[in-house]
């Protein structure tokens, strides 16, 4: 078998500006979350259990980043959370200035919580600092425990890994201490969170962990 | 006439030319060599290596099966079809999203002078760059798994636009997720009232039969 490298130029010059908003969301009492996954791993349903959960103790707000559509802010809206779409008009990532384009459109003055959902893709968006506090990613159950040998950066990036669709388990050949164990050695600092959004199994123990966070960014 | 005080330059437009004549030159050189080459993408975790050793099963008994895997990074992929008997070569982008033109014909040269008369190219798991990218293939395949929701086409259109096969995967999960096949088609003929949809299941095999002579008769 051969193995060939097809390098191509890296591109990630907006670390400066994502670190300019970083510090103005910090004076405004905002504290973002950039939430990363592939496609169809659940990101909204996730964020709708979260909004559920914690809507009467914080105040949160989401922004859907898609290539195209509304139906991640329309779900968003009818659970009455402050929601806005974001067309990235093809483009496979959210970077800094376009996340500060659309929190100029946001009417959440803060203090608060803001999700940013990114575009559902494993590669391009953990290339791009988007001046987020925290980087949050899922990993669903069908998409195998293999997903930290082929996506590492995603995996180093973040903070937080959600494991989802647990309550799918039984259907899938996942190993749970694999998939923690090959993420771990990627980034040893990461937390490590399996959980159901759709049943709720689970969902206690990131949403205190989200609670502890937003304390400590408020009282920082 | 007023003086001109600036140029404007359509980088995206330039790069897409670029590969525009690499993808040219990939299917001179496919056509040169007698190759038929398919474009295979997906979500990670959707099954497209599950998908080829399927087809490496059955379709690799009368013809000799080239793959070219591409991958971020590591080469588990290209191990497990080489197992089941096909020439791989793997293709590490570096980082990079998609496969171009360029690299496409790189892995492509790799077999040498006598080269599989039937390659298929595994591209990076990710439903939003490599639908830009025209590798010069004759057809190109994508898979949504269950999974991942009947609403994809909505989001991901320019990939749902270019297949020209299309292949419903994991459908023995059906039961857990709720993914309707006839909301699919609603979401999915808009942009695409042609290709055809194949349901089925790699891992039970059910379903495989209709698509597996269908590819048959498309790469004969």
């Amino acid at each position: 078998m051969k193995i060939i490298e097809v390098n191509r130029a890296a591109t990630a010059a907006n670390d400066k500006d994502a670190e300019l908003l970083r510090a103005e969301l910090r004076d405004r009492g905002i504290f973002l979350l950039n939430l990363m996954s592939a496609a169809g791993s659940g990101k909204t349903t996730l964020l709708s259990r979260v909004i559920s959960d914690l809507r009467d103790r914080v105040p949160l707000g989401v922004m859907e980043a898609d290539l195209a559509s509304d139906v991640d802010a329309v779900t968003i809206e009818n659970l009455g959370a402050k929601s806005i779409q974001v067309h990235t008009g093809g483009c496979c990532h959210m970077d800094a200035e376009m996340t500060r384009e659309a929190l100029r459109a946001f009417s959440l003055e803060g203090p608060g919580i803001i999700f940013l959902e990114n575009v559902g893709n494993l590669i391009c968006p953990a290339e791009f600092d988007t001046g987020a506090h925290k980087k949050v990613m899922i990993l669903s159950v069908p998409e195998g425990d293999d997903k930290p040998l082929k996506y590492p950066l995603m995996f180093q990036e973040s903070d937080v890994l959600l494991i989802t669709k647990t309550d799918a388990l039984p259907y899938f050949d996942f190993n749970l201490s694999a998939a923690s164990r090959r993420a771990e050695a990627l980034n040893p600092a990461i937390r490590i969170f399996p959980l159901s959004a759709k049943t709720g199994e689970g969902m206690e123990a990131f949403e205190e962990w989200l609670l502890s966070e937003w304390e400590a960014f408020l009282h920082a | 006439m007023p003086e001109k005080l600036f140029d404007i330059i359509s980088v995206r437009a330039g790069l897409e030319e670029e590969n525009e004549k690499y993808a040219s030159v990939v299917r001179a050189y496919c056509a040169e060599k007698g190759i038929f080459l398919v474009h295979l993408m997906a979500s990670p975790g959707a099954g497209k290596t599950t998908l080829l050793c399927r087809i490496l099963d059955v379709l690799g008994k009368d013809v000799e099966i080239g793959i070219l895997e591409a991958d971020v990074d590591s080469d588990v992929d290209a191990q497990t079809v080489t197992a089941h008997g096909a020439r791989a070569v793997q293709l590490h982008t570096g980082g990079s999203c998609h496969m171009d033109g360029r690299m496409t014909l790189q892995g492509l040269q790799a077999f040498g002078d006598d080269p599989p008369k039937l390659v298929f190219l595994e591209n990076v798991g990710n439903l939003v760059c490599p639908a830009e990218f025209d590798v010069g293939a004759d057809l190109a395949l994508m898979i949504l798994s269950v999974p991942e929701g009947d609403d994809k086409p909505l989001k991901y259109p320019l990939m749902f636009t270019v297949a020209e096969c299309i292949v419903i995967n994991k459908i023995d999960t059906a039961e857990i997720f709720d993914f309707d096949l006839t909301a699919f088609a609603k979401n999915l003929r808009p942009l695409n009232p042609s290709a055809p949809v194949f349901p089925l299941s790699a891992k039970t095999g059910e379903g495989m039969e209709p698509f597996l002579s269908w590819l048959k008769g498309r790469t004969a």
